[in-house]
């Protein structure tokens, strides 16, 4: 691919969002519903097209010019030196392609379900333009070559979320939530900032010439780029910050906390849930199938530091499989149908942070790739429920929806068993990941044994949302009386099962069991920096009992999910009734009360402190501002009462000051004595 | 030509004049009166720029009193309008009743 073609392209997915965007939020309102749906859609539908024309001359070039950086225009450079110089650049290869597929792909899915959702809305033309910006800052966060243009759209990505949580922004619990995600995701931005800082001041170009902190590090002494922002640059210069030294730890934690910020790991996933406040297709796109991947995706872009930075690695890792458990331990007792599939979202990025963790990059990116068709699946339908049952969206107040919407019920049917990995979609891409963990992570069996829990939770919570949202009898006069969804909010749906059942099954074609298509296509991405090839291991044997030891634990949790929720054969009430155990359903119901531990940690302290500052303060601070004031006060009582008003008091200062000013100059002068 | 003598004299007419002036201006309460005193500061100055201008020999000093009379007129212009307006929405012309600066 040519730098000129790649430009071009680059240029128009980049700009046929932001273009969709400012079409709905400035003309939207004036020229009505019909304008802002084609025009939010059809600039997604460009932006796909675009995509597909990129993905097909990465894999139509030849192997080692796949990737291209290309350089719109120099934005800030500093000095003659260009010590910092930040170009506005984006670099098109197989990784960013292989998100750019699943923003545009799945995104324009969502956008004509959109159109489908926000029917009776008022607000359309907001949404529309919204997300369509969501759209462009998701492309600009993974094209950017450049440490500055990755933060603004890292940043940008998190404002359309803020935006998008809060839409009906008359419902205080909605303004709330977005308030709440925008907090925690500040706390990654910060870390990825410093993270940034770091790497600008300490990656060095040119290493062997010229040591740090010598004369040739003056600016202009050298002509190359002594430090730099460029984001390929730094990958390939990794090995200048010292394999395993503390300050790429350091760099890689930073970069971590930013992932998991936007990742929903633990310690800062609590937004997660809240976030699904927003509308259904927002959760869909937003909080389940790109943005809250991103994390992944950074981790994945900067394999090359933490290949070399084996404890912070280390740490990704074991956050990812504990938050993979933690989520899907709280899925198992949440009533609402939205948070129920939050948490498993979380549970399942849990589990690709796990893999980018341990270096199973390409297998973190395959998960990532099938999540977001299951994923947007599971919201889609999740969303046809909610508006045949008005709006409601506890799952005691449904039931036996499986008859009423049979379409949206298949497909559900379908995401859940690729959620819970069996048959479709997540079997491929968990068994993948898991399996290279046993295999060649260090330290991973215990890791790997709490891997397979998560599979076996999978199933119990996929299959007990199934079964109390679709079958057994209607709870609720809105469950009796629901239709299925119009057809062009079917349509999305049906696409999405039909590509979360077959996926799995095309990418893994040629070689069964052996290195997938994912693979085979990211590979040169993640060699290109030394670390070696993410294959699976050449111990098939072992692979093949890993991955049934894996689907039989899923089929374990699908089991015990169908007889306990759908069959209703079995009743776990009296054994989780006894006591000790009590304690179980109740912590997980509870969310592990992370709320009420940040509540009495962060949010009463911060509240308290201020509050006593405002108490000591306030009298101090008061004090200050009268005395001062006050001296200003009486220091000018004395002259506002020359202030009369009256002309001739002015005139006789003038008088009086021309003769005193006059007197002065004589006696100054010696004229007078 | 005025001798070179009398130039003290000039200076001191025109230092009469400018105090008288300027006692008129703090004393007085009409304002017509008000600026007929401005008027008579204004021409001693007038008178002393001209005397300097024969003392040194110099013609700048006549140039700039020829500026203060057209400064003056225009100032005479604007004060007048002022005045008028004044008396017109019926107040009386008294420079101690026109207090409206302080408010």
């Amino acid at each position: 691919m040519s730098t000129s073609t790649a430009a071009l392209l680059a240029g128009l997915v980049l700009l046929l969002p932001l273009l969709g965007s400012a079409l709905c939020g400035l003309l939207g309102p004036v020229l009505g519903r019909r304008f802002v749906n084609l025009a939010g859609t059809l600039s997604i539908a460009g932006a796909f097209a675009v995509t597909l024309v990129i993905f097909a001359e990465i894999l139509g070039a030849a192997s080692g010019h796949q990737s291209v950086t290309v350089t719109f225009w120099n934005w800030l450079n500093l000095g003659s030196g260009s010590n910092l110089n930040v170009d506005v650049s984006v670099t098109l290869d197989q990784l960013s392609v292989l998100m750019l597929l699943v923003i545009t792909g799945v995104g324009l899915l969502i956008h004509v379900y959109s159109v489908g959702y926000m029917e009776h809305d008022e607000g359309v033309a907001r949404f529309f333009s919204y997300m369509n910006f969501f759209i462009f800052s998701m492309v600009l966060l993974v094209l950017a070559a450049n440490l500055i243009i990755l933060i603004i759209g890292w940043a940008a990505v998190a404002l359309s979320s803020y935006l998008l949580i809060g839409f009906w922004y008359e419902r205080t619990s909605a303004v709330v939530a977005a308030r709440k995600a925008m907090i925690t995701q500040i706390i990654g931005d910060v870390a990825l900032v410093i993270a940034a800082f770091l790497l600008f001041l300490n990656v060095r170009t040119v290493p062997p010439t010229c040591p740090p902190n010598l004369v040739c590090a003056l600016p202009g002494v050298f002509p190359q780029h002594l430090y730099t922002l460029s984001i390929p640059q730094i990958l390939t210069h990794a090995s200048s910050l010292g394999a395993g030294s503390p300050l790429i730890t350091l760099i890689c934690i930073l970069l971590a906390v930013g992932a998991f910020a936007k990742s929903a790991q633990f310690p800062l996933h609590t937004w997660l849930p809240d976030a699904m406040e927003g509308p259904t297709p927002v959760s869909a796109l937003i909080h389940a199938a790109t943005m809250v991947t991103a994390g992944v995706y950074l981790i994945a872009r900067f394999h090359a530091l933490f290949d070399i930075a084996p404890i912070a690695a280390g740490m990704v890792a074991c956050v990812g499989m504990g938050t993979a458990i933690m989520a899907g331990f709280i899925a198992l007792t949440q009533q609402d149908i939205k948070r129920v599939i939050a948490y498993s979202t979380m549970s399942q990025i849990g589990l690709m942070i796990f893999a980018v963790g341990i270096g199973a990059y390409a297998a973190g990116m395959y998960q990532f790739l099938l999540h977001a068709f299951f994923k947007a699946l599971l919201f889609l339908a999740a969303g046809n429920v909610i508006h045949a049952v008005h709006d409601e969206q506890d799952i005691r107040e449904m039931g036996g929806l499986q008859s009423r919407m049979r379409v949206t019920a298949i497909s559900f049917l379908v995401g859940s068993l690729a959620l819970a990995g069996f048959l479709f979609a997540g079997m491929f891409s968990k068994e993948d990941l898991l399996g290279f963990g046993l295999l060649n992570g260090p330290g991973t069996p215990a890791l790997y044994i709490v891997g397979i829990v998560v599979n076996v939770l999978t199933g119990l919570y996929a299959f007990r949302l199934y079964g109390k949202t679709f079958t057994g009898e209607p709870r609720s006069e809105a469950a009796r009386h629901a239709h299925e969804a119009p057809s062009v909010m079917l349509w999305p749906v049906v696409i999405l099962a039909g590509l979360s059942a077959v996926a799995g099954w095309i990418l893994q074609w040629p070689v069964a069991f052996g290195p997938h298509l994912i693979n085979t296509f990211l590979s040169p991405v993640f060699t290109s920096s030394g670390s070696g090839p993410i294959a699976k291991a050449p111990g098939l044997d072992l692979g093949l009992v890993g991955f049934g030891i894996g689907v039989g634990c899923s089929l374990v949790g699908i089991g015990f999910g169908v007889f306990i929720w759908w069959r209703r054969a079995l009743n776990p009430a009296p054994f989780f009734a006894l006591p000790g155990v009590r304690l179980i359903p109740q912590l997980s119901r509870h969310k592990l009360y992370f709320d009420e531990i940040y509540d009495w940690t962060l949010v009463r302290p911060t509240r308290a402190l201020a509050k006593g500052v405002r108490k000591v303060g306030d009298p101090v601070m008061d004090s200050w501002i009268k005395g001062v004031s006050g001296v200003a006060s009486d220091f000018s009582a004395v002259f506002r009462t020359l202030q009369s008003g009256l002309i001739r008091d002015y005139a006789s200062y003038m008088v009086f000051f021309a003769v005193a000013f006059t007197v002065a100059v004589m006696i100054a002068a010696g004229l007078v004595k | 030509m005025l001798s070179q003598a009398m130039f003290p004299w000039i200076l001191l007419t025109a230092a009469y004049l400018f105090s008288l002036g300027a006692l008129g201006v703090l004393i007085r309460r009409n304002p017509l009166v008000v600026f007929m005193s401005i008027e008579l500061m204004l021409n001693a100055v007038n008178l002393a720029l001209v005397g300097y201008s024969s003392f040194l020999s110099s013609e700048e000093g006549q140039v700039f009193a020829f500026m203060v009379i057209v400064v003056a007129a225009a100032e005479v212009v604007v004060g007048l309008g002022l005045l008028t307006r004044v008396f017109s929405i019926g107040r009386e012309l008294d420079v101690d009743d026109l207090d409206e600066l302080k408010r």
